[in-house]
């Protein structure tokens, strides 16, 4: 048995952090207390400059799609890849993309010519993407979706409405799911897969305002859109070995989640070394100390969670559980942290980031706020536990 | 990175589960909960020949020179049984401190009777305080001529009553700071002016009371040096911490596979009660609780055997497992229904083993304190 990380692996974690450390300096704020990965803060126009900016700078270096194969840009290095979403995410650096997660599929199920149209600008920075599966009435039911797409002689036509699809309004492509064949004998069955193009004429999008005041949701309405057949990912009907693929990769979404919560939690702990009530730091409050030390404990029993699923992934042992479990466990760690954050900064956890008397920035508030999705998104809590039950995992019957 | 066994732990954790399958039935179990000594003298032989008395000591000592990470498979498979005896107390309390602080005679003179299973060694350490402090240690040890006189009652000190050698936890000098001043005596517990009292505990293990009077000790019994025995402490109880959170996941492992098993058989409403999604997600919890835990274990084992810093991480497992096994075990409990509380079942042993080992070297909240300190808090 061996924890330790393979001396290329600690050097290119130290190259990464010397990067975020430049970018740190260079492009973003100097009060930078991060952000969130993925699109959510891009809805920040602000935020979306920024992730602009640091991606192409990603894609310079040759960093996007470190897990792809050589010939597509790749080093076929998972340890690398993850070692820095790890190291991006834990500093809040905007910039990580869905794309790549797109990119994953479109290798595994695209054609040749789809592979050589679509891969190499992702992996140059150049293009953005976003996901449409759920739908008014479909949710945790992916395979109950409406959305219709019609076979042309040169096209599909689609009709129907997508709801939560992130981050349509910067996005170059959409990857959507579309029923092609409404008699199929399952209803996972008469589904595909197909490449959009936002701008396509028939695409219409609403905005949908969360909680935290950010929209980076969208419902879309798709009224008679052509899409060209060589747009089609996979077989015509054979979505659902896609959609499952595209959830496995998204359950790893809890250690992305966990890693997030890191930084809020190390802030947390800074704040409670900073702060004096009563002539003493809060850090010296027996129930404080008690308190910060069990989130501490349960951050670090999922990092090492994490290093168990990275380490199957890596072995090519089927990741199902390990990969739930952790999707369960960061969505619970991320809203425990922005829990007691919130406890503990009392009435000033309330304020707007924009007050001068804000603590921290006013990010707990945010996380506060923004943490409620985490156990919805990417496959909801209950969703990952009825897959850890079942037949990839403890086996019970149905 | 390598999270797999190496072919030796396989071989290991292999035997060790057969092994204790065959010879630590649970009516083994109950029947010495009730026992005076409370181990198998017969069985304490067996896995002396088996080699698991030596597993972590030098081959020059007649060990078997395998690391603590390799220890801990063992205990995590004795958990699993919940094998009572003297193992940990032997092994971990009494052998690994003099392997670690003992002069090379002291050595050669414990560590081969300890891989032989020819003795049974502890630890006493709390006293009716009962807290793992420094400050708690009030045992006297009183120099007189070339020996030293040890007064003073122990309490919880676990198989005192069997021991045929017991490290005494003394304070030799009264000092401003409590952690100094503390020196540790081997003590042959055959020595006039000791009694044991052995306890009833919730686990039915043997947990013992044992008092000192004018109790004679050679100044050649000293385990290290003198006035600096608290260092030596927080690493025994560092070890020790380690070692029951082994026990403690394998016991946790085996009430996940027993209740997964049981929910998969129990038919009610015409079906398994594990067919009902409310019980799946009992179970999906209690899966994160068992393997979150158990490569906190072995990540924390691993860097003990490579002798890196792990403070915390020691503390981060027995914190966590301290609660997830209570969890985990309660949890059973409402899946087993009505038969798992009855003294018929396995689970009750379980149960009741998990109480106890969280109260073991420090439970949730000593450990928490722990990872405070390493967050500089």
């Amino acid at each position: 048995m061996d924890f330790r990380f393979t001396e290329e692996e600690e050097a290119f974690r130290k190259e990464v952090r010397d990067f975020i450390q430049e970018v740190l300096q260079e492009v973003l704020p100097s009060d930078w207390q991060g952000v969130d990965p993925g699109p959510e803060e891009e809805a920040r126009e602000e935020v979306y400059q920024l992730a602009v900016e640091i991606w192409r700078k990603l894609a310079a270096k040759g960093w996007i799609g470190l897990g792809w194969p050589k010939e597509y840009g790749g080093q076929e290095d998972l340890a690398k890849d993850w070692i820095l979403k790890e190291e991006l995410i834990y500093r809040g650096v905007p910039g990580m993309d869905m794309a790549v997660v797109q990119g994953d599929l479109i290798l595994q199920f695209g054609t040749e010519e789809q592979k050589r149209r679509f891969i190499p600008p992702i992996a140059h920075g150049e293009v953005k993407y976003a996901i449409g599966m759920s739908e008014p009435n479909v949710g945790s039911e992916l395979f109950a979706l409406q959305l219709r797409a019609v076979e042309e002689a040169d096209c599909f036509v689609l009709n129907g409405q997508k709801t939560w699809t992130t981050g349509f309004q910067h996005a170059d492509w959409c990857v959507l799911y579309a029923r092609t064949d409404p008699n199929a004998p399952k209803k996972s069955l008469g589904i595909s897969v197909f490449l959009i193009d936002p701008k396509s004429p028939g695409i219409t999008m609403r905005q949908i305002t969360q909680m935290t005041g950010l929209a980076p949701f969208y419902e879309v309405f798709y009224d008679n859109v052509r899409v060209p057949k060589e747009n089609l990912l996979g077989e015509k009907n054979g979505g659902r070995a896609i959609a499952m693929y595209a959830f496995g990769i998204e359950r790893s979404y809890g250690l992305v989640v966990l890693h997030n919560a890191r930084r809020y939690f190390e802030q947390l702990v800074q704040y409670c070394k900073e702060t004096y009530t009563n002539g003493q730091p809060l850090a010296k409050d027996p129930v404080i100390r008690n308190r910060l030390a069990e989130m501490a404990i349960e951050i670090e029993v999922g990092r090492n969670l994490g290093d168990r699923l990275n380490w199957m992934t890596s072995q090519e042992i089927l990741t199902v559980l390990p990969s739930c479990q952790i999707k369960v466990h960061g969505a619970n760690v991320a809203q425990r942290v922005a829990s007691l954050g919130m406890q503990i900064l009392g009435p000033y956890g309330q304020l707007d980031e924009k007050s001068k008397w804000a603590k921290l920035g006013g990010r707990m508030k945010h996380t506060y706020l923004s943490s409620v999705a985490l156990s919805m998104a990417g496959g909801t809590s209950e969703i990952s536990r009825n897959i850890i039950a079942g037949r990839f995992g403890l086996g019970l019957p149905s | 990175m390598d999270l797999a066994f190496s072919e030796e732990q396989e071989m290991l954790w292999k035997s060790a589960r057969d092994f204790l399958a065959n010879k630590c039935p649970k009516t083994l179990v109950r029947e010495m909960e009730e026992d005076e000594q409370g181990y198998s003298p017969e069985l304490w032989k067996e896995m002396a020949e088996l080699g698991w008395l030596g597993l972590p000591f030098p081959e020059k000592y007649e060990g078997g020179g395998f690391s603590f990470l390799d220890l801990i498979v063992l205990l995590e498979e004795m958990g699993r049984a919940c094998l009572p005896g003297p193992f940990l107390s032997t092994v971990v309390l009494g052998g690994l401190p003099i392997l670690e602080w003992g002069r090379e005679e002291q050595k050669q003179y414990f560590l081969p009777k300890i891989c032989k299973g020819e003795a049974i060694l502890t630890l006493a350490l709390t006293e009716p305080s009962a807290r793992y402090d420094a400050a708690s240690i009030r045992t006297s040890a009183t120099p007189e001529g070339d020996d030293y006189l040890i007064s003073g009652t122990k309490l919880f000190v676990p198989d005192a009553h069997i021991a045929d050698w017991i490290i005494c936890v003394t304070r030799t000098a009264e000092t401003a700071n409590p952690e100094e001043g503390i020196t540790l005596f081997l003590v042959d517990a055959k020595s006039p002016g000791i009694s044991t009292f052995v306890l009833r505990t919730i686990a039915g293990d043997k947990q013992c009371e044992l008092t000192l009077e004018k109790v004679r000790v050679p100044r050649g019994n000293i385990l290290g040096q003198l006035g600096q025995g608290w260092e030596m402490v927080k690493r025994i109880m560092e070890w020790a911490a380690l070692a029951k959170s082994a026990e403690m996941v394998g016991g946790d492992q085996q009430v996940m596979e027993m209740t997964v098993n049981y929910a998969k058989e129990r038919i009610q409403f015409d079906r398994p009660i594990g067919s009902f999604q409310i019980i799946q997600h009992y179970l999906a919890d209690m899966s994160i609780d068992v393997d979150s835990a158990r490569v906190s274990l072995y990540k924390a084992a691993w860097m003990l055997s490579e002798g890196l810093p792990c403070t915390n991480e020691i503390s981060v497992i027995k914190g966590w497992i301290s609660e997830a096994y209570r969890r985990v075990a309660a949890q059973a409990h409402q899946i087993h229904g009505a038969i798992g509380f009855t003294k018929d079942h396995d689970l009750e042993l379980y149960f009741r083993r998990a109480k106890a080992g969280e109260l073991f070297f420090g439970d949730a909240d000593f450990h928490r304190e722990v990872v405070a300190q390493q967050l500089g808090l």
